[in-house]
């Protein structure tokens, strides 16, 4: 009996031939087996050969006219191949194919399949790239032979391979086979070989006409995937987008991006915790691009250009005016729509402009902003409050009305001595101090809480006459809500702090005299902290109250109307009503608020079928680890300026001037967004990588598929996929 | 700035190469680090007249059967201890002729650290016009992974399986020591200084010795994409110190290596060849540095 | 015309120059040397003359030497060197390449005895090692013919029919270091008679690799190819020896060289400077009645077969004299001359290996053994003392 072996260097065919060869010497048969040795290399085709007989094999030569044909790649299971195999031989191919299917491109043989790469593949043998499948298909191979496992285990065992015994095992079982029928198809006519050219002759030589992406195993995608700075901003912006944008386009093309996803660029910049900034894959590097201070500078640097658009003819009211209102109506003011913006206050802007400070967020940048906005048609109708008496008739008058009222009920302290003169909410502090109004305060100030909000009011009492300030906390400083920088620029300014730190009372005499504290202690699962026995005074003149605010939609909604995954629902009815930002989500951010407009204007709109709602997230962002930092200099991040402490809270200025320029956006990697840096080309052994339309293409004739490309991408924009 | 795009953007612009040096359709191994300074280097030639000259390697079976050719030059293959003296024949030939053509060889460790060092050597000291590349894979790796007296310490190979016990050769001191204008070692991970040296290289005079760490994913057991990698980390756990020497005397460090040993060992993990290994880290680590208070003592 | 006293080595560096500046004109002339006995001379005389577009590379070894001048000669130059005994031993390699290159290099070998142990004498086992290399060779007899056969050796194997290596061997010490009249070749007359080298596959611009991989069949085919261009070989050197008693008014030996043959019983088949005293032999044994006669076998290859089996088939007996040893059959021209002619009575003899200085009576000797037999059998080593 004669076998012939196709496979690939690497891929161990020549081994396998010597496996089976001792699988028959064991059951005390005479046996040969041997390669082809040529000068090709891994990956590159390469036959074997076994012979096995009862008496002694004398025959040296190659297989020519084999019985049985072992293909250890499926592409290699060609007209070649089978070229001489005796007819009802078999024809056992490494495949995920049927052997069905193979019996009809090869009839007249006996056809047998197995995956043996995914087999080995599932048991580690070879690399990621180079599976060897050499002993897995000698199982099945063993198996469709008819022999007992038990000679092959010997065999694997003698030739100290029997770690792979349960990939043939598995091969063993997996295998499947069809039985020939029809008669073999004529062999091709092998075309008349050139003749010989003389060494003397000089010939230019032609590049060999092998076609090496037949070797392959894997081959690289080019795919453009999230970069974790854009997935984890609430707001939805393209941050590695825009960023990109101003390192090489400059401030207009950046803002063109920006003003995608939100009208509020400048303000978004001053006011944000910087969600992308923490997610950056810089700082695993050296430090965190400062991708806020990039959208302020885009912002404050850019002109607010926007494009007149097509109307729709349809109509929105937005209740409230606050950054979710705002974005709804701008989103959908770009889409079309004309839109009212009603809210009680005179000016829009809701919490931007009565919740955060002058000194954190200038009035005339909120305002260009805000401004820019009504701008694009949004008509603006201050004054304006709705409750559940009009919302119906709203409801009737427009296709579609967005609930944007925010979280409008503050929480209150159920303490002794709340009822004390000197006790504020702090939402109430700050609409007066940013107003303008009336908020002269004195002597020593208590803040209740760890929020942004505690942190403004702690501030503007500095900034309106107190004497001293102190926060009271009831965890620890890490575990404060409020963005870390805006509690460092708090403790600059002299603002004290407690921790772990819990009101018991307030006590004086009509006015305040003082809080009495629990001492807390922190709870190591990091859940909410206990009260300890100790206690803890703080003898103050005033206490603000910052301790959060939930929505209320009962001062909104009509009785029987509730508000499910946005929408809001007349009972069972769904209405051309819907509830966003805080309203809805309660999450609490300018960001938040921003990025759930914008999703609820599109919600809307494919209530109307004009586009397809928001899809979730999307996956596959780009880690740290992917990043090839090598490629990246060591640059320090850019700062953004501080005016001195001093000088801030006496003239209530701007606290923070932003990064001095933009190039800040140079230190941007593109995680998952190709630069064309060119590091793949450069790098392509193969020099088979070639610029392409807007990008690169891969010959993939020629692709070896050995993984460099995809290995040395700076920014992980380059995926090895299985072929 | 980061380092982009990487050559300035000379890819596939008129400052490149007409024809790739090394074609599509060769034979070498996916991910073989010769394949890679050889698109450098056809870079860096663009198309200044070349004539490599090969000796007995894979480098020469990488040109493929008679009458093919996967190099996009001209090739004299020699035999296996030749190139430098059939080089210094072609050499002259262009210099008597007036001619351009920047006569290379091509050689692989076996061919340049061991059978042709002689040659190498002699052809240094004449100072012939000559640029010798080494495309260093530490190993026989045409006959399958036989140690060389390239191979490093510890690395395991068909005839040391557990490792290597005695340490490389230091071939670029000993070629920088007959005073020759430019000796270098390439690092594959550094594009930048690599094109630098080649160019600068292909436009010196006299005898130029350039010395590439070329990985082999074959010999070393490694992920073939791995390869550029594997340079970056052995130069940075200071294994490959990046260098260059002017005149046998002027050496100028072009790559500051950390010497970490977090790189060292991932460089081993990475590679099969020192999983067997009986050689320890500290003696790695010890050899490491004596190479650097060389280069020191030399700068 | 100028005769100048000089020694074979000197002739033949001289006429290696002359070549050398003939070629001056086209991409000139180069040479890889390396010194060792007897043939040092030769390279020194070399690396002293003025050789136009020419340039002498000294090396550090033989392996070396034939490389360069491979470089040199694949570059369109027209190449030489010199060489001998153990150092063409470590030149094999490269010996064998250049003619699998086809490069029309041009050897002078001074045959001197393989060591160790060492032994710097002639005879011409070093060479005949180098037989099966795909090389032309001639074997000379005098000091003017090593001049001018290096002359004809160049204009040989550089034509476009042909495109082999030469390689032009003369005796140790008994030729290189002898002072002789040699009649030295002009210039200009070189210049007429050795036309500028055109090698059709010389390593220019264009993409080629030259010794790149063969496949059998293509292996099998290229070594075909030198074979029948050794076939054609004989008919172009009658060009060359036209060309050059046309030009230089001497004569070069045709493959073989036949000395009162014609009505000979017996016959010394030998080659190089014994085929001198094969002559005087010959003359002694004539004087004594016998017919005896000679034949000096010229160029060893292409094996000069068919001429031999022409020249000694009215030869009852002949006595085949190698000046080498292959241990284990004897020597190397016997069995060749067996194997081509199939003469019915070629005896071999071993006579002065190891540079013993043959002498009449030994060849003598050998004659009146090889008339006291009438079969031939094992090749019989004469002692040389």
């Amino acid at each position: 009996m004669e076998v012939r072996l196709h496979g690939r260097g690497g891929q161990g065919g020549v081994t396998c031939a010597k496996i089976l060869a001792a699988t028959w010497s064991h059951l005390g048969m005479s046996v040969q087996a041997f390669g082809d040795y040529s000068g090709e290399r891994s990956g590159a085709p390469v036959r074997a050969y076994l012979r096995v007989d009862s008496s002694p094999v004398v025959n040296r030569n190659k297989v020519y006219a084999p019985d049985h044909v072992l293909v250890l790649d499926h592409a290699l299971c060609d007209a070649a191949a089978v070229l001489g195999l005796r007819p009802g031989g078999t024809l056992i191919v490494n495949t995920m194919e049927d052997p069905g299917a193979l019996a009809e491109r090869f009839p007249g043989y006996r056809t047998a399949t197995v995956d043996a790469t995914g087999i080995a593949r599932e048991h580690g043998i070879g690399s990621r790239s180079v599976v060897i499948v050499n002993t897995t298909i000698a199982g099945a191979f063993a198996r469709i032979m008819g022999l007992p496992f038990e000679a092959l285990e010997a065999a694997f065992t003698a030739m100290h391979v029997e770690r792979d015994l349960p990939a043939a095992r598995a091969a063993w079982d997996a295998v499947r086979v069809h039985e020939a029928q029809g008669a073999p198809r004529a062999a091709p006519a092998s075309a008349a070989a050139a003749p010989i050219l003389d060494l003397v002759d000089h010939v230019v030589g032609a590049a060999p006409a092998l076609r090496t992406g037949a070797w392959r195993s894997t081959r690289p995608v080019y795919q453009t995937r999230p970069a974790p700075c854009s997935t984890a901003c609430p707001a939805g912006n393209d941050v590695v987008g825009f960023t990109r944008a101003l390192a090489t386009d400059g401030p207009e093309a950046a803002s063109e991006i920006l003003a995608r996803t939100s009208p509020f660029a400048s303000v978004c910049g001053r006011v944000c915790a910087g969600y992308c900034g923490h997610a950056c894959n810089r700082e695993a590097m050296d430090e965190a691009v400062n991708t806020r201070g990039i959208e302020r500078w885009i912002g404050d640097h850019a002109t607010i250009a926007r494009a007149d658009q097509p109307q729709t003819g349809r109509r929105a009211a937005v209740i409230g005016a606050g950054p979710a209102g705002i974005s709804a109506a701008y989103q959908l003011a770009r889409a079309g729509w004309r839109v009212d913006l009603l809210d009680a206050a005179d000016r829009p802007g809701g919490l931007l402009r009565s919740g955060i400070p002058p000194w954190r967020l200038p009035r005339e940048v909120l305002d260009r902003e805000v401004d820019a906005v009504l701008a694009m048609g949004v008509h603006w109708q201050g004054g304006r409050r709705v409750g559940p008496a009009e919302l119906p008739a709203l409801a009737g008058e427009y296709d579609a009305v967005i609930l944007a009222t925010g979280q409008s009920k503050v929480m209150d302290l159920d303490v002794p001595g709340r009822e004390l003169n000197g006790i504020e909410q702090g939402l109430e502090f700050l609409h007066d101090a940013n107003l303008g109004l009336a908020t002269q305060i004195s002597g020593h100030v208590v803040v209740i809480g760890g929020g942004n909000t505690a942190m403004d009011c702690a501030r503007s009492a500095l900034r309106r006459g107190a004497a001293q300030v102190t926060v009271v906390y009831r965890r620890t400083r890490a575990e404060m809500p409020a963005i870390p920088e805006e509690v460092e620029e708090a403790e600059e300014e002299g603002v004290q702090f407690r921790f772990l730190r819990a009101p018991l009372g307030v006590y004086g005499s009509d006015l305040v005299g003082g809080v009495e504290l629990a001492v807390m202690e922190s709870n190591p699962n990091g859940g909410a902290p206990t009260m300890s026995e100790g206690r803890d005074w703080i003898a103050c003149d005033s206490v603000i109250l910052a301790i959060g605010q939930r929505a209320d939609p009962a001062t909104l909604l009509p009785e029987g109307w509730t508000i499910r995954h946005g929408q809001v629902h007349a009972l069972e009815t769904p209405l051309p009503v819907f509830a966003t930002g805080d309203l809805a989500t309660g999450e609490g951010t300018v960001a938040h608020a921003i990025g759930d407009g914008a999703r609820i204007a599109l919600q809307a709109r494919a209530w109307f079928d004009e586009c397809k709602p928001a899809g979730p997230r999307p996956k596959g962002v780009v880690r740290h680890s992917e990043m090839r930092f090598s490629y990246f200099d060591a640059i320090p991040r850019l700062p953004a300026r501080k005016r001195p402490a001093a000088e801030r809270v006496a003239h209530s200025t701007e606290v923070d001037l932003g990064i001095e320029d933009g190039r800040e956006a140079d230190r941007c990697m593109s995680c998952g967004h190709c630069t064309h840096c060119d590091t793949c080309l450069v790098y392509c052994p193969e020099g088979i990588i070639l610029r392409a339309g807007d990008g690169y293409g891969v010959d993939l004739s020629q692709c070896k598929g050995c993984g460099v490309c995809a290995r040395e991408c700076p920014r992980a924009s380059i995926q090895m996929v299985a072929e | 700035m980061s380092h982009e795009p990487l050559l300035d953007g000379m890819v596939g612009t008129k400052r490149d190469r007409t024809e790739p040096l090394l074609r599509a359709g060769n034979t070498n191994c996916g991910g073989c680090g010769m394949s890679v300074i050889l698109q450098l280097l056809g870079r860096a030639a663009a198309d200044h007249p070349l004539q490599l000259v090969i000796p007995a390697c894979c480098g020469i079976v990488t040109a493929g059967p008679f009458p093919c050719s996967a190099y996009g030059a001209p090739v004299m293959a020699a035999t296996f201890a030749s190139a430098a003296a059939a080089a210094t024949g072609l050499s002259w030939v262009a210099q008597l002729n007036d001619e351009k053509t920047r006569v290379c060889c091509f050689a692989g460790d076996g061919g340049t650290f061991d059978i042709g060092f002689a040659t190498l050597s002699a052809t240094a000291e004449r100072n012939e016009d000559v640029l010798y590349i080494c495309y260093d894979n530490e190993i026989y790796g045409n006959t399958g992974g036989q140690r060389s007296s390239a191979t490093p310490l510890g690395a395991s190979t068909t005839t040391t399986p557990t490792g290597k016990t005695v340490r490389k050769k230091d071939v670029l001191g000993i070629i920088a020591a007959h005073g020759v204008p430019y000796v270098a070692t390439i690092s594959l991970a550094h594009p930048e200084d690599a094109m630098r040296k080649l160019r600068y290289a292909l436009n010196a005079r006299g005898f130029r010795f350039l010395h590439v760490l070329a990985p082999c994913p074959t010999g070393w057991k490694s992920e073939p994409g791995d390869g550029i990698e594997l340079v970056r980390l052995a130069v940075r756990s200071g294994l490959y110190p990046v260098y260059e020497v002017f005149d046998g005397d002027r050496a100028v460090v072009n790559v500051q290596s950390a010497q970490d040993d977090e790189a060292l060992s991932r460089y081993f993990s990475l590679q099969g060849r020192f999983r067997r290994s009986q050689v320890d880290i500290s003696s790695v680590r010890a050899e490491i540095s004596r190479t650097w208070r060389r280069i020191a003592a030399w700068t | 015309m100028s005769v100048q006293l000089l020694t074979a080595n000197h002739a033949a560096a001289m006429a290696a120059a002359s070549a050398g500046r003939a070629n001056r004109t086209a991409r000139g002339f180069g040479s890889g040397v390396y010194p060792i006995t007897p043939q040092t001379e030769c390279i020194e005389y070399l690396s002293g003359l003025e050789i136009e577009r020419g340039k002498v590379v000294l090396v550090e070894s033989e392996h070396s030497a034939m490389a360069v001048c491979m470089g040199f000669s694949l570059g369109g130059a027209r190449s030489f060197t010199a060489s001998s005994s153990n150092g063409l031993a470590y030149m094999a390699e490269n010996v064998y390449a250049a003619s699998a290159y086809r490069l029309p290099i041009v050897m002078m070998a001074v045959n001197r005895t393989l060591g160790p142990p060492w032994n710097i004498w002639v005879d011409h086992g070093d060479t005949l090692m180098l037989r099966d290399m795909g090389w032309v060779q001639v074997y000379c007899e005098d000091n003017q013919e090593v001049h001018d056969m290096l002359l004809a050796a160049f204009r040989l194997g550089e034509d476009p029919r042909v495109l082999l290596p030469v390689m032009v061997c003369q005796d140790a010490f008994v030729l290189s270091h002898t002072l002789m009249s040699t009649d030295v070749a002009e210039q200009p007359a070189v210049d007429a008679f050795l036309p500028p080298l055109q090698l059709p596959h010389r390593l220019d611009t264009r993409a080629r690799t030259v010794g790149g991989l063969d496949f059998p069949h293509e292996a099998e085919v290229h070594r075909r190819q030198l074979h029948e261009t050794m076939g054609r070989l004989p008919l172009v050197w009658k060009e060359v020896q036209a060309a050059f008693v046309e030009t230089f008014g001497r004569t070069l030996p045709d493959p073989v060289v036949g000395y009162r043959l014609e009505d000979a019983d017996v016959a010394i088949v030998c080659m190089g400077t014994t085929a001198a005293t094969a002559r005087v032999v010959v003359d002694q044994l004539r004087a004594e009645g016998i017919n005896a006669g000679s034949l000096r076998v010229v160029m060893m290859r292409p094996f000069p077969g068919e001429a031999l089996r022409e020249a000694l088939a009215h030869v009852a007996k002949v006595a085949v004299v190698d000046r080498d040893l292959s241990p284990g059959i004897g020597g190397i021209l016997w069995t060749e001359l067996c194997g081509t002619t199939g003469h019915p009575m070629a005896q071999g003899y071993i006579v002065g290996i190891g540079g013993g200085d043959v002498r009449p009576e030994h060849l003598a000797r050998v004659v009146a053994d090889l008339r006291g037999r009438s079969t031939a059998g094992q090749p019989l080593i004469v002692e040389v003392a």
